[in-house]
């Protein structure tokens, strides 16, 4: 046991350091990403037509336009490990990068947090039910349910909720498309945090630690749309594959043989069919959770939701490509931690596996 | 007792067959589970077990008829496109905007409306139907062909090569690759076809591994091993013994993979990285969705969209059924 355990701390350490070549790969190939995009971050910041050329030859100077690729490319590596991911030009102007990505990620967490640990349960007691019931109406009813959210694109979906809901109940999508507003999602204009006072940047625990109704309120209305269309969509792929490793476990001679022993009918597939179909499933939960952190993009997008995927979206259609470098360094930060903790996941969950 | 009997039920068979001739054949193919009425129960468990046997027979459930049924409507709508509607495409895609006729109701000139620039949404989505056709097919062929090429090799040589291709998957496989294609699809220009050539050689690493652990699965068989044992070319060995019998689930995967292939490319249009030489139906969502109450702007593209990839996965999931059950994707 004790080997078994050295073992498995050898290999996370393995991956971990396997981690920093991958890390550096990314790294110089977002940056040869950005350059190839020959942004030009000072036209972006001085709308219109260029009067003040002065001005606009200083604010190219100041973004490094003019250094040589080597430089370019030392300057950012080396300013990367020491975290400073450099500055927003457009989007934010001046902030950070980093603490740009502190700001804007908690909301996209607390848009995928409901989704992340209430639809892997429901959805797995849908796929179990409909494995167990195969053929029958409920079978039916499930299976459509699953493929109408695989099919239908998830902004259709957020698109005629949006149309549908915002239209007849007004509540749910003000600060959208000229309805008016009760409770601007304005940060700078509706935040409970006193001057100088801590944050943690989760708009729904800030509201609560400084005991604010109106901005929790603001922020649940703001939040149920989106939460919903997140919640369909990511229910259909887990039910499809947990529906379909049950149907072919339960076709195994050990289920049969647990049935002769007369062992019951809830226990055969609450423990010797479901124990081994999870694994599947489990690889789509949690590596599936770091892909969706960043796949909220098109809901983010339809109901200008200013999280990850939004800054994303306007960072690549304005040029700021520092905030795109680094929210793309960063996404595949967290999926490659995705990854890793799925692969030491399995081996608590199928204790066969062993690295 | 038992042979007076069989002979009897063939000679009915025989009959059946004379009196009916080819119309009889085309309900026993298209209805599924249908039977002739005057048939023993006999003929009926012969018939049945026959019945099993056939692919053509067990592709045809209720389930993939309907996907079959879906893509045939959308083949239709793509190939009479220019009979369909009075409406060419030069009609229907921006150079022209017609900025009277915004957001109109379903009227006789324009049956379901128009969109934001006054586009007729009838005649886009039909044209629409070619773009998503192609939309479907070029990535899933780029990406399988790559994937099949690359996988194979890596899986076969082993040693340097493997671990070689291996470690740049999983390099690839720590991007967001939608992200990606939204980055790199405005630098090389919105032009459709390079749109889906950069889907598709993203995802030739998906495809890739997938094929790898199919040819190890199949490397460990018998025939394979006497193969190399008779002294059989590498390649030969290769694309003549290992790849036929790994090729069902790749066929299966391809039209799962269909499905996602037009849903990708029409999220790309809708944030506005679309063509826009051609009609299509993201971009169609994207110009509705601008206007309170114009619903019906939304309403049809995206059901058009969904009509496409259920389809596509229908038949995918029958063909999966009907070629290998235990096999799951």
């Amino acid at each position: 046991m004790s080997r078994q355990s050295r073992n498995m701390i050898k290999y996370i350490v393995k991956r971990i350091l396997l981690m920093f070549p991958i890390l550096i790969a990314v790294l110089i190939f977002t940056w040869i990403l950005s350059n190839m995009m020959e942004l030009n971050p000072a036209l972006n910041k001085i709308p219109g037509n260029i009067i003040d050329r002065a001005r606009y030859e200083a604010e190219l100077r100041r973004s490094g336009y003019y250094d040589p690729w080597y430089v370019k490319l030392g300057i950012y590596l080396g300013r990367f490990f020491r975290g400073d991911w450099g500055e927003s030009f457009v989007i934010a102007e001046g902030t950070k990068v980093i603490k740009f990505i502190a700001e804007i990620f908690p909301k996209t967490i607390e848009l995928m947090i409901f989704s992340i640990i209430v639809v892997p349960i429901i959805a797995i007691k849908f796929g179990v039910t409909s494995a167990s019931h195969k053929d029958k109406p409920r079978d039916t009813l499930i299976r459509g349910v699953a493929i109408l959210g695989a099919g239908f694109p998830i902004f259709y979906i957020a698109t005629l909720l949006q149309l549908f809901i915002g239209l007849t109940i007004r509540d749910f999508t003000h600060a959208q498309l000229f309805i008016e507003v009760i409770y601007p999602n304005n940060p700078s204009l509706a935040t409970p945090i006193p001057i100088g006072g801590v944050g943690t940047g989760f708009r729904l625990i800030d509201s609560f630690l400084y005991n604010s109704q109106i901005y929790l309120w603001d922020t649940i209305t703001h939040l149920i749309l989106p939460v919903i269309c997140m919640i369909f969509v990511s229910l259909s792929g887990i039910t499809r594959q947990t529906r379909s490793s049950m149907l072919s476990v339960l076709d195994q001679d050990y289920i049969r043989t647990a049935r002769a022993k007369g062992v019951e009918e809830t226990d055969v597939i609450g423990k010797h069919a479901l124990r081994n179909a999870i694994l599947p499933t489990s690889h789509l939960v949690i590596g599936g959770t770091a892909g969706a952190l960043l796949g909220s993009l098109f809901v983010e997008v339809t109901f200008n939701y200013t999280g990850f995927g939004y800054n994303m979206y306007m960072a690549i259609i304005l040029g700021d490509y520092l905030v795109i470098n680094g929210l793309l360094v960063f996404s595949t930060i967290v999926i490659i931690s995705g990854t890793l903790i799925a692969d030491v996941a399995y081996t608590i969950i199928d204790p066969r596996i062993i690295y | 007792m038992e042979q007076p009997y069989l002979e009897e039920t063939e000679r009915n068979q025989y009959q059946a067959v004379n009196k009916k001739g080819f119309f009889r054949y085309l309900k026993f193919y298209l209805i599924p589970g249908w039977r002739e009425p005057e048939f023993s129960v006999m003929e009926y468990e012969i018939g049945r077990i026959k019945s099993k046997r056939r692919l053509f027979r067990r592709l045809l459930k209720p389930l993939t008829i309907a996907g079959m049924v879906m893509i045939l409507f959308i083949a239709v709508l793509g190939v009479y496109s220019p009979w369909l509607t009075v409406f060419t495409i030069e009609n229907l895609t921006p150079p022209d905007f017609l900025f009277d006729t915004p957001y109109l109701t379903p009227s006789p000139e324009h049956p379901l409306g128009t969109t934001k620039y006054g586009f007729d949404i009838l005649g886009r989505l039909i044209w629409g139907s070619r773009t998503a056709l192609t939309a479907a097919a070029l990535p899933v062929i780029i990406g399988t062909l790559g994937g099949l090429a690359v996988g194979t090799i890596s899986a076969y040589f082993g040693g340097r090569v493997d671990a070689l291709i291996m470690r740049f998957c999983d390099f690839w496989f720590a991007f967001p690759s939608l992200i990606l294609v939204i980055i790199i699809a405005p630098l090389i220009g919105n032009s459709l076809y390079n749109i889906l050539i950069l889907f598709g050689l993203f995802g030739i690493p998906g495809s890739t591994r997938w094929v790898r652990a199919l040819v190890l699965q199949v490397k460990q068989n018998v025939y394979v091993r006497a193969a190399i044992t008779s002294g059989a070319e590498k390649f030969k060995v290769m694309f003549k013994h290992v790849l036929p019998n790994a090729i069902s689930p790749i066929i299966i995967g391809f039209f799962g993979a269909m499905g996602g292939a037009v849903l990708g490319f029409v999220g790309i249009a809708f944030l506005g990285l679309g063509d826009e030489a051609f009609a299509d139906w993201g971009t169609d969502i994207q110009y509705g969705r601008g206007e309170w109450g114009a619903y019906y702007a939304v309403w049809w593209p995206g059901l058009f969209i969904a009509i496409t990839a259920i389809g596509f996965m229908l038949i995918g999931d029958g063909l999966r059924d009907a070629l290998d059950p235990r096999l799951h994707l």
